[in-house]
């Protein structure tokens, strides 16, 4: 141990040569011999105390500084020739030199801890080294004839002995301890002063008294050394030496007196003070020594209980009754409460403790299990939740054991508990999590296997087993799910299945089959994996598909069974999307359009515009296409009756309804449509139709007369008026003498009537002129076809022949259907009754063509022809013998109503032909 | 006067012709007596009349009722039937009936018509 560095403080060497030059001075004042120096020799044990700290490099200047202070007392005290002085401290500094090496040499580190270590210094310091010392010293007094070596040798050793045992503890306390500075409670102050009085006391008693008596000194000072150590025995010794001294110097002491005497007092002195210092030291040592001993138990105790509250456990100690006298920190700590705390309150403290701490649920087992182990005295271990600080419980395990004295009682119990909290949490979760698969494998909903890739089925739930129809037993027995597999599975099981599972540890989820026990075949849905880090093991989830095809089945019967009604109720059906494209057609549809649904894709148009284009009639395909395109705009149910081409070409009246099918949410999912062939019933119906037209128009014939009647009926009365007025009015004007104010009466009359005759005619053109609303697009060939058949009567009667020449294609025209029909009736009869004059040439002439944008009429006779063309539309003229001339005018007025002419031609040879014309309005249909 | 004016009854529902008819009787120097209607006339009496002209088609009793009760009364009494519609016209005379006028008749054929009904009076022999 290096106390001082190689270079010494400048003031250290000051003390040490302050020091060395007192010692010198001291050592003068008990100098045994005068002018020697011998005597107690303190620079000694300084010197060697000095140099055993100090670093050997630095040695040389302690030597010097030891040099000039020795040089500095013997120019002050001992007078002796330089030579002598020189040497002497030559001697000095040598057996400095050698106690130094010696001590730290052997008692390293120089500390005075142990008594080995003291008895070191004592034997090597105190006892070895002033043998160098006194050596030299004594062959130089011999030598310069001062003393006899032999004399001077022991007193040399003793005084440098006796220094070395005062000075160099004191020195190595003072650099060691004092450096270190541990301050002095109070009472240890008293205590040092208390010692320091009674040693003064003793040290004054003994010293100046009968010398036997100094050794009343021993008690205080080997109490000053048990109690302060070497502090308290060097300082106890430096102050014996001081008072020592003191005695001596004043004489009073009784090492003073004769100098015969003297010499042997000196030394009974020296004595003295060397046995106080070996004594002082040694038990200084032992106390320190003891001390040392005292403060490492009581280090390794602390270290101990650190150790106990580092644990990570919660540790108890408690009485044989069982109650705590010890917590550790971790567990007060984790409970929030110091041991002090629990037991601060009186009573039996372990029900309310438990309660306090532990978890409701285990309170009573914790209690019964205390209790029963204080009473047998059997350790016990147990799980329990316990409350910590935050009022959180966690779980502990609590082992609780014994501890027994030699005759077997208990002495006292451990208890300790460690926080499985976290192992109890993942244990908790790892058993749900267990159950959880658990209850996968064992619900009888999902049939579950474990397998290897050799074939086997290493375990399978009671769902498989059922699904398969095997017993446990055939399980244990060694099942083998590669044999349950039909053939084409477990090919394809070794081409796929096995691959797949190589590759990617899973086997997607595929239907297969298995055999049942009985050799049927169940249907399955399965799925497998491998376990994890295993490609020859693995688990497959298994379902029945057996009621699920059966459902299937089921379904698709019922859905076969729809299908047949709708593909074969005799009706056409039609299903198409929310836009109206078709998407379904039945067997009668098809088989009325002659094509299948997707027939006419491909052209540019859609499909449901294709099949318009192509079915519906062109006279109702607009009417057709605006409804479609209202219902699928609106939703608005569509139905309407239009003509349809079949297969073979004809059209054929149908009627179409169509409602839209709708899903939950309201939207249109599509159209579904019937189409009924109703072209029989309107067949039935046109002739219907027709009959009660010719009914209608038989009547109409019959009204025409009746109408004829009242218009003649109606022009007759004034025209009878107008009559008898002319004869009257001739009379009046032939009787002689004409009466003629009654001829002038009857004249105004005439004029009068003759107004009333026109106002007739007037009305009768009115009567005739009808309104063109009630004019529609017709097929001018169908009237006329209409009025043939009205004629056919009178034809037959009248052996009449008629010979039509009918355009096709004709463009409609816009008519009143019934007046035209009149007109054409008018001129037919016309014609015939012309030719009724000529019998046997009965031929009637009817052609009805396009010129221009025009239908035009003719209707030829050949009859006597007809004188004034012209005139003969006049009203009431007439050839006829009955006519009354309104025919042909009622005829022209209808025509020209109709923005029309007629008129009449002369036919050659003979004969007369009447013509029509009518606008034609739309384009020719087809 | 030695020679008395016969009386003609006319009835018609036509004022206009009633009243030209009275002008022509009366112009051929017949009394004429006017009847809107047949049951204005069977009011008045048939006792004083000489020959009766009645139009056929009248709403109320139409002249062949009135002919049918005037025959009851008065046989001997000569009715002239006149009518607008040819086609009863028609029917009459192929029923037989012979003193039947068309409107518009022919008024010297009328007058010759009344004056052959008159054979008797017109002597004067009473």
């Amino acid at each position: 141990m290096r106390v001082w560095s190689d270079r010494p403080e400048l003031l250290h060497l000051a003390i040490f040569f302050a020091a060395y030059v007192l010692g010198c001075g001291f050592a003068q004042a008990l100098a045994i011999i005068p002018e020697t120096g011998i005597s107690i020799w303190l620079p000694s044990g300084l010197f060697i105390a000095t140099l055993a700290l100090a670093s050997r490099r630095s040695w040389p200047q302690w030597v010097v500084a030891g040099l000039l202070a020795e040089l500095v007392g013997n120019v002050l005290w001992f007078h002796n020739p330089l030579p002598v002085a020189l040497l002497i401290f030559a001697g000095n500094a040598l057996e400095a030199v050698v106690g130094a090496w010696l001590v730290t040499r052997f008692g390293r580190p120089v500390r005075l801890d142990s008594l080995p270590e003291v008895l070191a210094l004592m034997v090597l310091g105190a006892g070895i080294a002033p043998i160098v010392g006194a050596t030299v010293a004594s062959a130089t007094l011999a030598w310069f004839d001062m003393q006899s070596f032999s004399a001077a040798w022991p007193l040399f050793w003793l005084g440098n002995a006796s220094g070395v045992l005062i000075a160099a503890p004191l020195a190595l306390a003072l650099f060691q301890d004092w450096r270190s500075g541990t301050a002095l409670s109070e009472p240890r102050w008293l205590e040092a002063a208390a010692i320091g009085l009674i040693l003064l006391g003793a040290a004054v008693l003994s010293l100046s008294a009968y010398l036997p008596f100094a050794y009343l000194i021993m008690p205080p000072l080997l109490w000053a050394a048990v109690r302060f150590e070497f502090r308290g025995a060097a300082v106890s010794l430096a102050l014996i030496a001081i008072i020592a001294a003191v005695f001596t110097i004043s004489g009073d002491s009784q090492f003073a007196g004769e100098p015969g005497s003297q010499t042997l007092k000196q030394i009974m002195l020296h004595l003295f003070l060397a046995v106080s210092a070996i004594s002082a030291v040694i038990v200084a040592a032992i106390s320190r020594q003891h001390q040392a001993a005292l403060f490492a138990l009581s280090e390794r105790e602390r270290e101990l209980s650190q150790l106990v509250d580092l644990l990570p456990a919660y540790i108890r100690r408690l009485t044989p009754e069982g109650r705590p006298f010890f917590f550790n920190k971790r567990l007060t700590d984790y409970i929030g409460a110091s041991l002090e705390e629990i037991n601060a309150i009186d009573g039996d403290r372990l029900e309310p403790a438990v309660k306090d701490y532990v978890h409701p649920d285990e309170a009573g087992d914790v209690e019964a299990a205390i209790r029963s182990a204080v009473a047998t005295g059997q350790a016990y271990s147990l799980k329990y939740r316990m409350r910590g600080i935050d009022g959180v419980y966690r779980w502990i395990e609590t082992r609780a054991e014994p501890l027994r004295n030699q005759d077997g009682t208990i002495a006292q119990w451990y208890s300790v508990s460690i926080d499985i909290d976290e192992q109890v949490r993942l244990y908790r979760e790892l058993e749900e999590r267990e159950g959880k698969i658990r209850r996968l494998i064992d619900s009888d909903i999902i049939g579950i296997v474990f397998w290897d890739l050799d074939g086997r089925i290493l375990e399978a739930n009671d769902a498989f087993l059922r699904m398969v129809q095997y017993e446990r037993e055939d399980l244990r027995a060694g099942l083998r799910w590669f044999d349950m597999s039909p053939p084409e599975w477990q090919e394809k099981h070794a081409r796929y299945e096995a691959e797949e599972l190589m590759a990617t540890g899973k086997m997607q989820a595929r239907e297969k089959e298995f055999f049942r026990k009985d050799g049927s075949r169940v249907p399955v849905l399965i799925g497998a994996a491998c376990f994890e880090g295993q490609s020859t093991q693995g688990v497959a989830y298994i379902l029945d598909l057996t009621a699920r095809r059966q459902a299937e089945a089921a379904l698709s019967e019922r859905e076969r069974f729809l299908w047949q009604v709708v593909e074969t109720l005799p009706v056409m059906v039609d299903c198409a999307a929310p836009d109206g494209e078709p998407i379904y057609r039945n067997q009668q549809l098809r088989e009325f359009l002659g094509y299948d649904l997707e027939a006419l894709d491909g052209t540019g148009k859609s499909r449901l515009a294709g099949t318009l284009d192509a079915g519906v009639h062109p006279d109702d395909l607009e009417g057709v296409k605006t409804n479609y395109a209202h219902s699928l705009a609106t939703g608005e149910p569509y139905a309407r009756r239009h003509r349809l081409r079949r297969f073979d070409g004809e059209y054929r009246w149908v009627e179409t309804r169509a409602a839209p099918m709708y899903d939950p949410k309201g939207e249109t999912v599509q159209w579904n449509v019937i189409c009924l062939d109703i072209d029989g019933e309107v067949q039935t119906q046109e002739k219907l139709r027709l009959a009660q037209e010719r009914l209608s128009r038989a009547s109409q014939a019959a009204s025409l007369a009746e109408l004829s009647a009242s218009i003649a009926h109606e022009v007759n009365q004034p025209l009878a008026a107008i009559v008898a007025n002319s004869h009257a009015c001739h009379r009046w004007l032939m009787d002689s003498p004409p009466n003629l104010a009654r001829a002038k009466v009857t004249a105004e009359r005439i004029i009068r009537d003759a107004n009333s005759a026109a106002d007739v005619v007037s009305r009768i053109r009115a009567l005739f002129k009808r309104s063109t609303a009630t004019r529609s697009p017709t097929e001018l060939g169908s009237v006329v076809a209409e009025g043939l058949g009205l004629m056919a009567d009178e034809v037959v009667r009248l052996r009449v022949r008629i010979d039509t020449d009918i355009e096709s294609d004709l463009p409609l025209v816009s008519i009143d259907r019934v007046q035209i029909l009149q007109v054409l009736v008018n001129l037919m009869r016309n014609g015939i009754e012309a030719m009724d004059v000529t019998k046997g040439a009965g031929v009637l002439g009817l052609r009805v063509r396009l010129m221009g944008d025009t239908i035009q009429t003719e209707i030829s006779d050949r009859g006597p022809g007809i004188a004034f063309p012209e005139k003969i539309f006049e009203p009431f003229f007439t050839t006829k013998e009955h006519g009354m001339g309104m025919g042909l005018a009622v005829c022209r007025s209808i025509v020209e109503a109709h923005d029309g002419r007629l008129w009449a031609e002369r036919n050659e040879p003979h004969g007369a032909t009447f013509i029509f014309t009518l606008p034609a309005e739309a384009k020719a249909a087809k | 006067m030695s020679k008395k004016s016969p009386v003609v009854a006319v009835v018609d529902d036509d004022p206009r012709l009633l009243e030209s008819l009275e002008d022509l009787l009366e112009s051929a120097g017949h009394v004429v007596r006017s009847f809107p209607s047949a049951e204005a006339l069977l009011v008045n009496g048939l006792s004083d009349l000489d020959v009766l002209i009645t139009d056929i088609g009248m709403p109320g009793l139409s002249g062949l009722e009135l002919r049918d009760l005037v025959e009851k009364d008065r046989p001997d009494l000569p009715v002239i039937l006149i009518t607008g519609r040819h086609e009863i016209a028609d029917r009459l005379r192929a029923g037989g009936v012979s003193r039947l006028f068309c409107k518009p008749f022919d008024g010297p054929a009328l007058l010759e018509a009344i004056g052959s009904a008159l054979p008797d009076v017109e002597t004067g022999e009473r």
